[in-house]
């Protein structure tokens, strides 16, 4: 038996400085809202990850970042510039995988794309373009439309990274990789955030693939935030409590947090609670449950735990 | 060094690197001036965000552990003394986590004490990891 509470995360990360806002941004699609009222922050230097269903308006949101989509209202700041006014500066200064694989043009060689892309960046690293390809195992000598998404999507990563940018925006960047190779792209991750000073943006299903790399989450729903924070305050105050309660035990009435998903059987429950840990193992405690563990969420659980239920409200 | 982190351990990343420093010097395999990975090195092989790796070596170099020499790396600290200090600390983090696996399972401290010594007095055949001196 579950019932859900619907419950929002603190979504306001404070004064900055940040790479990437955004202030009360609404698109519309004919009468849907596929942003809706959106205040996205970013800090400089963050990896910060997107989550959230289908139809959230994850890609939208990053094609806006992109100056690819106009939107109704609201403000965008990337890097300092509105994408709207000044999409070809704005871009140069991103590297973009999109969540469509097609890479390049369909004839072009993946070497003339990668030499064409050399050209548009001036601050593309020829030596880190070459050994990011041999780690990729690409043949410089296929031509785009013969790639299959795996290969493909090896190529747009090795576009978005080897112009070294102070942006990234990664749609799905593991999206139709092996296994092999998503391990490979990570480690890959991991070394160019070592070696570049950038922020990051990815938004992905697999959140439990980049969770170590990433530093903010802000999971989308409906196009809104349901908690955009720093990764480490997800962990240390969304936390889950298992306890053995009395028969018809109905919970505190001051709890000292904000219940987020309640479930449990007869005499054991288990509830999702946003919150100081200890004030909340004490309030538990107070009304006669005995708190067998308290554990923090994963951020796949954590979004799953959000989304359940703002669905139920 | 070999490290293995778990996102289910419920323990943050750079605290997990850090108890994985203090094994290691506690089981030998890291010995005072021994070098640590470079932060890059480590956070690719673990595909971590660089940061907590290095995260948890300051950490570590505040607790006297390890010192950072510029321009040459982390290296474990030269008067490190892994008995003193890094086994007793080591010792009680894997006691709390005991402690918290038994609470889950609605046992006490006794029933616990009692247990480990039934299973160290039976179940320690055939460990070829049993602790010298004790």
């Amino acid at each position: 038996m579950t019932d859900m509470v619907t419950a929002a995360l603190p979504i306001d990360l404070g004064s900055g400085p940040f790479a990437v806002t955004t202030q009360g941004l609404v698109r519309r699609f004919g009468s849907v809202r596929a942003l809706d009222g959106l205040d996205l922050q970013v800090p400089e230097g963050a990896v910060y990850v997107l989550v959230g269903p289908n139809g959230a308006g994850k890609s939208t949101l990053i094609r806006t970042l992109m100056g690819l989509v106009r939107y109704e209202a609201g403000t965008v700041n990337v890097l300092g510039r509105n994408p709207a006014d000044l999409g070809a500066e704005v871009r140069a200064g991103i590297g973009y995988v999109p969540e469509d694989y097609r890479a390049g043009y369909p004839w072009m060689t993946v070497g003339r794309l990668l030499e064409h892309q050399a050209v548009y960046h001036p601050s593309w690293d020829a030596e880190y373009a070459r050994r990011l390809r041999a780690r990729y195992e690409i043949d410089p000598g296929r031509r785009c439309h013969t790639l299959s998404k795996g290969q493909s999507r090896r190529v747009q990563l090795v576009l978005a990274l080897a112009h070294r940018p102070p942006l990234l925006l990664l749609d799905e960047p593991t999206d139709g990789l092996d296994h092999v190779v998503r391990d490979e792209t990570l480690s890959i991750l991991s070394e160019h955030l070592a070696d570049s000073t950038t922020t990051v943006v990815i938004s992905t299903h697999r959140v439990y693939e980049v969770e170590p790399l990433v530093d903010h989450v802000g999971v989308l729903a409906a196009g809104r935030l349901l908690g955009q924070l720093p990764r480490h305050e997800l962990h240390g105050s969304l936390l889950r409590y298992w306890a053995d309660v009395p028969e018809g035990w109905r919970g505190p009435k001051e709890l000292g947090g904000r219940v987020v998903q309640r479930s449990g059987a007869a005499r054991a429950i288990e509830w999702t609670v946003w919150g100081d840990r200890d004030a909340v193992t004490r309030g538990l405690s107070q009304a006669g449950a005995a708190v067998r563990e308290v554990a923090p969420l994963s951020v796949d659980e954590a979004a799953v735990a959000l989304l359940s239920g703002k669905e139920a409200s | 060094m070999k490290i293995r982190l778990s996102q289910a351990d419920g323990r943050p990343l750079y605290v997990q690197i850090m108890d994985a420093v203090r094994s290691g010097l506690v089981r030998g395999s890291l010995r005072p001036e021994d070098p640590l990975p470079s932060v890059r090195d480590l956070s690719s092989s673990l595909r971590v965000n660089p940061r907590t790796v290095s995260q948890a070596y300051a950490e570590l170099e505040r607790d006297g552990v390890v010192q950072v020499r510029h321009g040459k790396g982390t290296f474990v600290a030269p008067g490190v003394r892994p008995e003193e200090k890094e086994r007793p600390r080591l010792a009680r983090e894997v006691a709390r986590r005991a402690l918290a696996d038994a609470s889950r399972n609605g046992l006490a401290l006794a029933d616990l004490m009692v247990a480990l010594r039934e299973v160290e007095g039976g179940g320690a055949r055939g460990d070829g990891r049993k602790e010298d001196g004790r």
